[in-house]
C-alpha cells in the first residue's frame, strides 16, 4: 500500500469545492447521529440527572443536590474500586496488547508463511475462542479451576511437587484479584490477536522485500514495518481493551462478585451494587458518571494523541 | 477487481435485506392479554424437579380443571432476572398476573412500599388463608408503609416453609462412634472428635449465603424472641458488641482456629460445599432444607440424617417464597384462586410427600419416611415460633457485607470486634434510612 | 497475501518450526482447556459428579441434562432469538459505521475528533448508566419487552466501536483510488460503494464477526429488556439455572455447552470467510 504522492492541501484546491466537500460529508453521519442521540446521550443525560437525586428505581426521584457526590468522595470502598481497575488494565490492555503483537507477528509473519495459512488461523481461532464463551461459563470454569480443594491448578501443582504454592485463588484477599487478573489475560488474548493479524494484512510485502535485501533481520523487520504499519490497529486494541478494563463487569460479577471482602470491586460492579441490591438508583448513577467522566477523559487524550501521531505521519 | 467489488456489493446488499426482514420479523405484535379473565399469566422459578414446581404443576392443572376456558400461561423464569429487574417489569404492563417473589424487607418489602404489589388483606380474611398460616410464617407475608416486614398489610402468601439444620454422614460417625449431640457441648465435642482424628468437621461455602447463616446460628445459641424482632422488625437499636453478636463472632473465630471450619472455605461456593458433603469429604453440613431433595437424589454411598442445632430454641428459617399479585395485574381474581389451590391439603401434602417443607400438610399423610422427619421438624420449630428469618434481610445489599465480613473472620484478616463493627454501619445506615 | 516466496536464507528452518508449533500448541490448549471442562461436564451424569467432582472423566455418556434442558427453555427459540439479534446488529451496526467512517476517516471533515468521541460514547458508558433511562424511554414508545429495542441498543453500541477502527484505518485509505474515481465522475455515495467498500471488506468482515459474537454474548441489558421467555436470547435463557440457592452444575455445563456451540460454529464459520475475504482483497 503505496503512500499518497500529494497529500490534498485544502488551501491549494479552490476553497468553495473544498468546504462543499466538508458539508456533503455531513449526510453521511446523519443516521448515526439520530441514532446516538436517542439511544446514548438523552440516557446520558438522564443518567447524569439522576445522581442529583435520591431514588429508589420507582416512583418519583427527589432531588438533593451534590449529596451523592460528596458521598463518592469519602467511600473508601469507591477510592478501592479504582485502586482495582489499575491492575486491570494491566491485565486487560497492556500485557494482551504486548503478547497478542508478539503473537500475532509470530502466526502471521513465521507459521503462515513456513507451515501454512490454514495452521495460523487454526491457532488464531483457538487463542480467540475465549472471548466467544459466554461469561457465566467462564465463572463456573474458572471458579472448578481455581478451587482450592479439587482445583486443577492446586492439583497440577501437587503433583509437580509445588504444593507449598497451592492458595486459595479466589478466596484469599491477597490473591484474588491476582487471579482474576490472569483469567482476564486468558480472556482477552485472542482479541488483539486477531486484530493485528488483520492489520498485518495490509502490510505491502514489497516493504518486506526492501528490508530483506537492505538485510533486515526478522525482529529489526518486525518493529520498523509491521509495527509501524498497522498503527492504527494498535491504537484501536489499546483503547478499546482500556475502556473494557474499565467497564469491567460481567466477570468480576461471577467469579468473584466484587470479593473477598473489596479485594476485587471494581467501579461498575460498585454501581450495579447500588443501583439493583440497594435500590439506590442516585447513589449508582453517580459512581457510573463519574467513572463514564473518567473514561471519556481518557479516550480523549487517547484519541488526541492518535490524531497528531497521524498528522505527524502524514507530513 | 471490477468483479469482486460487485460480489461484494451484492453481498452487502443482501445482508441489508436480511436484516430488514430479520428487523421485520422481530417487530412481531406481542400477543397482548387483556383483562378478560380468559388468560392466567403465571410465573415462578422453581425447578420442575423439585417439590414446589411439582406440586405447583398440579395445581395448574387442578385450576384449569376447575376454569374452563381459561389458560395458564405459565414461564418459568430465571431467580436472578426476577430478583434484579422485579421493580422495572412490575411497573410496566408487561408483568404477570401472580408470580413467586422472595420474601423480605428489601424484596417483597421493597415492592410493597412501591406500591407495586397488591394489598391482600381483604382476600386472605375472606378465604381464610391467614389461619392456616403460623404468626412466625405471618411475618414474611405482612409489611408495613416502610416495607417492614411484621406489618398489617397482606401482600404475599407461601405454600411452604424452609428451616437451616445440620446435616450429617452417619457412617462417619459411627466411624469414631459418635451419637447425635443433643446440646452445645456435646456438638463441639463431636467437631473435636473429628478434628482430632484429621477430618475437618463442617463443609463451609464462605463465598455465599451459608457462612453467615452459621455466624446467625451461634447468634441465636445466645438469643430470644425479643433479638430477632429488635434484628429484623427493628423493633429496637442492636448492640452489635452485645451478648449475642459478640459470642457469635468470637466463637465462629474460635471454631476456624480449632479447624472445625476450613481455613480454606472463604472461596468455597454454596453449591461446592453441597457437593463436598454429598461426596463424603466432610461428616457436617449446617444449610438449609432447599438441600434435602437433591441429598436424598444424589447420596448413594452413605447413610445421612439431620438434626436441629443443639443449643438453641431458634433458626434461621422462614416462610417460604410468596405469591404476589402485582399491582398491574389484570386477572386478579384468578390470581386468588390459584393462591386458593395451592393451600388445599393434596397439594400442600403433595409439596410435603415431593421433599418440601408445606406449610398446612399433615405429617401423617406423608408416606415418605425422610420428608416425614423433614416435615415434623419444621412443624416443632414452627409451633415453638422458632423461626428466625435470615441474617442478611435487614438491610438491601447485607447480604455481600455479611458474606465479606464473615470471609475476614475465616480468613483472620480481621478482628471479631473489627468485623462486628463493619456489619453494624450499613445495618445502621439502613436503620437511619428507613421511612424516608 | 501470496504464500512466502522470498526465500529464507538458509536459517536453521525444522528446528525453529518444530518448537514454535510446539510452543504454540501448548499456548492454545492451556486456552482451551476451560471449553473441555465444560464439554466434560456436560455429559456426565449428576450422581457421578456429585460423586467424583468436575474434573473426573465421565464414566458414560450422559446426554439426558443436554436434552432435558434443550426442551425446559424451549432452546431452539432461544437460538433464533439470539440469531436474530445478533445478526441484524452486526448488519445495522457495519453499516452505520461505514458511513460514520466514511465521514470521518475519508471525508475529513471538520470536527472529527468531536464526531469520533460522540460516537465512540456509546461504548465509553458502563452499561448500567443507561438501563434506567432506556427502559422509561423504550416504555414510552411502547418498546419494553421486545427484540427490537434491543437491536437499536446494540446497533448504537457496536457502531460505536465500528466507526472508531473504521475511521483509523479508513485514514490511511489509499488517495488515489479515491481520486481515480473521482475523476471518473463517480460522487461520494458511488465512491462508498463501489470503491471503499470492496477494498475494506476484510475489515468489514471483522467487524460483522467481533458484533455479531459481543452480541450474541450480551446479557446484563437483554436480562433488562427481554421479559417474556419467547423473546429471550441464549444467555438469558442459562441464567435461568441460576437459582436462588442451588446451582446445578451438570445441567449448567450442558447448558453452557449449547450456549458455546452456536458461537464457536459461527465463528468458525466467519473464520473462513475472513481469510478468503483477505485473499481476494489485497490491494495491488
Amino acid at each position: 500500500m503505496a503512500k499518497p504522492l500529494t497529500r490534498p492541501h485544502p488551501r491549494t484546491r479552490a476553497g468553495a469545492s473544498a468546504r462543499k466537500a466538508d458539508y456533503g460529508y455531513v449526510a453521511f453521519l446523519l443516521p448515526g447521529i439520530v441514532l446516538f442521540l436517542a439511544v446514548i446521550v438523552v440516557p446520558l443525560l438522564m443518567n447524569i440527572g439522576i445522581s442529583f437525586t435520591r431514588w429508589s428505581g420507582v416512583g418519583t426521584p427527589e432531588w438533593i443536590g451534590f449529596d451523592n457526590y460528596d458521598r463518592l468522595l469519602h467511600d473508601t470502598n469507591f477510592w478501592i474500586s479504582f485502586r482495582n481497575i489499575s491492575f486491570i488494565i494491566l491485565a486487560m490492555a497492556v500485557l494482551p496488547t504486548l503478547l497478542g503483537l508478539f503473537l500475532a507477528a509470530v502466526l502471521f509473519d513465521y507459521v503462515a508463511k513456513r507451515i501454512g495459512p490454514r495452521t495460523a488461523s487454526v491457532f488464531r481461532s483457538g487463542l480467540y475462542l475465549p472471548q466467544v464463551l459466554p461469561v457465566a461459563v467462564t465463572g463456573i470454569v474458572w471458579g472448578w479451576i481455581l478451587h482450592p480443594s479439587y482445583g486443577a491448578l492446586n492439583s497440577i501443582l501437587d503433583r509437580v511437587g509445588l504444593g507449598a504454592l497451592a492458595q486459595n485463588w479466589l478466596g484469599d484477599p491477597a490473591y484474588a484479584l491476582l487471579s482474576v487478573m490472569a483469567v482476564m489475560v486468558w480472556f482477552q488474548l485472542g482479541y488483539p490477536v486477531v486484530m493485528f493479524m488483520a492489520g498485518l494484512q495490509r502490510v505491502d510485502p514489497e516493504l518486506y522485500e526492501a528490508a530483506d535485501l537492505d538485510g533486515a533481520g526478522w525482529f529489526q523487520r518486525f518493529t520498523r514495518i509491521a509495527v509501524h504499519q498497522i498503527r492504527p490497529e494498535i491504537y484501536v486494541v489499546l483503547v478499546t481493551t482500556t475502556i473494557a478494563a474499565l467497564k469491567i463487569f460481567g466477570q468480576i460479577f461471577v467469579l468473584t462478585r466484587g470479593g473477598p471482602g473489596n479485594a476485587t470491586l471494581v467501579p461498575s460492579y460498585f454501581a450495579y451494587q447500588n443501583f439493583f441490591e440497594k435500590a439506590d438508583a442516585g447513589y449508582g448513577s453517580a459512581i457510573a458518571t463519574v467513572l463514564t467522566a473518567i473514561i471519556v477523559v481518557l479516550t480523549y487524550l487517547f484519541l488526541r494523541i492518535q490524531t497528531r501521531d497521524e498528522r505527524l505521519e502524514g507530513s | 477487481m471490477f468483479r469482486q467489488q460487485r460480489t461484494s456489493t451484492r453481498t452487502l446488499i443482501a445482508a441489508v435485506l436480511t436484516a430488514t426482514a430479520l428487523t421485520l420479523s422481530a417487530c412481531g405484535a406481542d400477543s397482548d392479554d387483556s383483562g378478560d379473565g380468559s388468560t392466567l399469566r403465571l410465573w415462578h422459578y422453581e425447578g420442575a424437579n423439585s417439590a414446589m414446581g411439582i406440586a405447583w404443576a398440579e395445581a395448574i392443572k387442578q385450576f384449569e380443571a376447575s376454569h374452563p376456558g381459561v389458560t395458564v400461561v405459565y414461564e418459568e423464569k430465571g431467580f436472578e432476572q426476577i430478583r434484579q429487574n422485579a421493580g422495572m417489569i412490575l411497573n410496566s404492563d408487561q408483568g404477570p398476573d401472580i408470580l413467586e417473589y422472595n420474601k423480605g424487607n428489601a424484596t417483597a418489602g421493597l415492592l410493597s412500599k412501591q406500591g407495586l404489589l397488591t394489598d391482600l388483606s381483604d382476600v386472605v380474611a375472606e378465604r381464610g388463608w391467614d389461619e392456616m398460616i403460623s404468626p412466625s410464617v405471618a411475618t414474611t407475608c405482612r409489611y408495613d408503609a416502610n416495607g417492614v416486614m411484621g406489618g398489617d398489610t397482606w401482600y404475599g402468601i407461601p405454600n411452604y416453609g424452609e428451616f437451616v439444620m445440620v446435616y450429617y454422614n452417619k457412617d462417619m460417625f459411627a466411624e469414631y462412634d459418635l451419637s447425635v449431640p443433643t446440646t452445645f457441648a456435646e456438638f463441639e465435642g463431636v467437631l473435636d472428635t473429628f478434628v482430632d482424628n484429621g477430618v475437618t468437621p463442617i463443609s463451609v461455602g464462605g463465598a455465599e449465603y451459608p457462612a453467615q447463616q452459621i455466624l446467625y446460628e451461634l447468634a441465636l445459641t445466645q438469643a430470644d424472641r425479643s433479638f430477632v424482632d429488635d434484628f429484623q422488625l427493628y423493633a429496637n437499636p442492636v448492640d452489635f458488641h452485645g451478648p449475642e453478636f459478640s459470642y457469635a463472632a468470637t466463637t465462629f473465630a474460635e471454631w476456624v482456629d480449632k479447624g472445625y471450619i476450613g481455613a480454606d472455605s472463604a472461596g468455597i461456593k454454596a453449591e461446592d460445599m453441597g457437593v463436598a458433603f454429598t461426596q463424603g469429604s466432610f461428616p457436617i453440613m449446617i444449610s438449609g432444607s432447599w438441600w434435602y431433595g437433591r441429598m436424598s437424589d444424589e447420596i448413594t454411598d452413605f447413610e445421612w440424617g439431620t438434626f436441629l442445632f443443639p443449643g438453641s430454641d431458634l433458626h434461621p428459617g422462614s416462610g417460604g417464597n410468596i405469591w404476589v399479585v402485582p399491582s398491574n395485574a389484570k386477572n386478579k381474581d384468578l390470581a386468588y384462586d390459584f393462591i386458593d389451590i395451592t393451600m388445599q391439603p393434596d397439594i400442600q401434602n403433595l409439596l410435603g410427600e415431593s421433599g418440601g417443607v408445606p406449610l398446612a400438610a399433615d405429617p401423617a399423610a406423608i408416606t415418605n419416611p425422610k420428608a416425614k422427619e423433614l416435615i415434623e421438624n419444621f412443624n416443632t420449630l414452627n409451633d415453638s415460633d422458632g423461626l428466625a428469618f435470615y441474617p442478611d434481610w435487614p438491610a438491601p445489599g447485607y447480604y455481600d457485607v455479611l458474606v465479606a465480613g464473615v470471609q475476614q473472620l475465616i480468613n483472620g484478616s480481621k478482628s471479631p470486634d473489627e468485623v462486628l463493627d463493619e456489619i453494624a454501619k450499613p445495618y445502621n445506615d439502613n436503620l437511619a434510612s428507613i421511612g424516608e | 497475501m501470496v504464500a512466502a516466496t522470498t526465500a529464507r536464507r538458509g536459517r536453521p528452518g525444522r528446528l525453529t518450526a518444530s518448537t514454535v508449533l510446539i510452543g504454540l500448541t501448548v499456548l492454545t490448549l492451556l486456552v482451551l482447556a476451560p471449553f473441555l471442562v465444560v464439554a466434560l461436564n456436560a455429559v456426565k451424569a449428576p450422581a457421578e459428579y456429585a460423586a467424583n467432582g468436575p474434573l473426573s472423566l465421565p464414566g458414560e455418556l450422559y446426554l439426558r441434562g443436554i436434552v432435558d434442558f434443550w426442551f425446559r427453555v424451549d432452546f431452539g427459540q432461544k437460538l433464533w432469538n439470539s440469531f436474530l439479534i445478533s445478526a441484524t446488529v452486526a448488519v445495522g451496526a457495519v453499516v452505520i459505521s461505514v458511513l460514520n467512517a466514511y465521514a470521518i476517516g475519508i471525508g475529513r471533515m471538520r470536527g472529527r475528533l468531536a464526531f469520533l468521541m460522540f460516537f465512540l460514547l456509546a461504548n465509553l458508558l458502563p452499561q448500567e448508566a443507561l438501563v434506567y433511562p432506556l427502559y422509561y424511554l423504550s416504555k414510552q414508545v411502547g418498546l419494553y419487552n421486545s427484540r427490537i429495542a434491543v437491536i437499536i441498543i446494540f446497533t448504537a453500541i457496536q457502531a460505536a466501536f465500528g466507526t472508531y477502527l473504521l475511521s483509523s484505518v479508513f485514514r490511511d485509505f489509499p488517495r488515489q483510488l479515491l481520486e481515480a474515481a473521482a475523476m471518473d465522475g463517480a460522487g461520494k455515495w458511488r465512491v462508498l460503494w463501489k470503491v471503499v467498500v470492496p477494498t475494506s471488506w476484510p475489515t468489514l468482515s471483522v467487524l460483522f464477526t467481533f458484533f455479531f459474537i459481543w452480541t450474541w454474548n450480551e446479557f446484563f441489558l437483554p436480562l433488562i429488556f427481554l421479559i417474556s421467555n419467547d423473546k429471550q436470547t441464549v444467555p438469558v435463557a442459562l441464567g435461568v439455572l441460576q437459582g436462588d440457592r442451588m446451582m446445578d452444575a451438570t445441567t449448567t455445563s450442558a447448558s453452557a455447552l449449547l450456549g458455546i456451540v452456536p458461537a464457536v460454529l459461527f465463528f468458525l464459520i466467519f473464520q473462513r470467510t475472513l481469510t478468503r475475504g483477505v485473499l481476494a482483497g489485497a490491494v495491488k
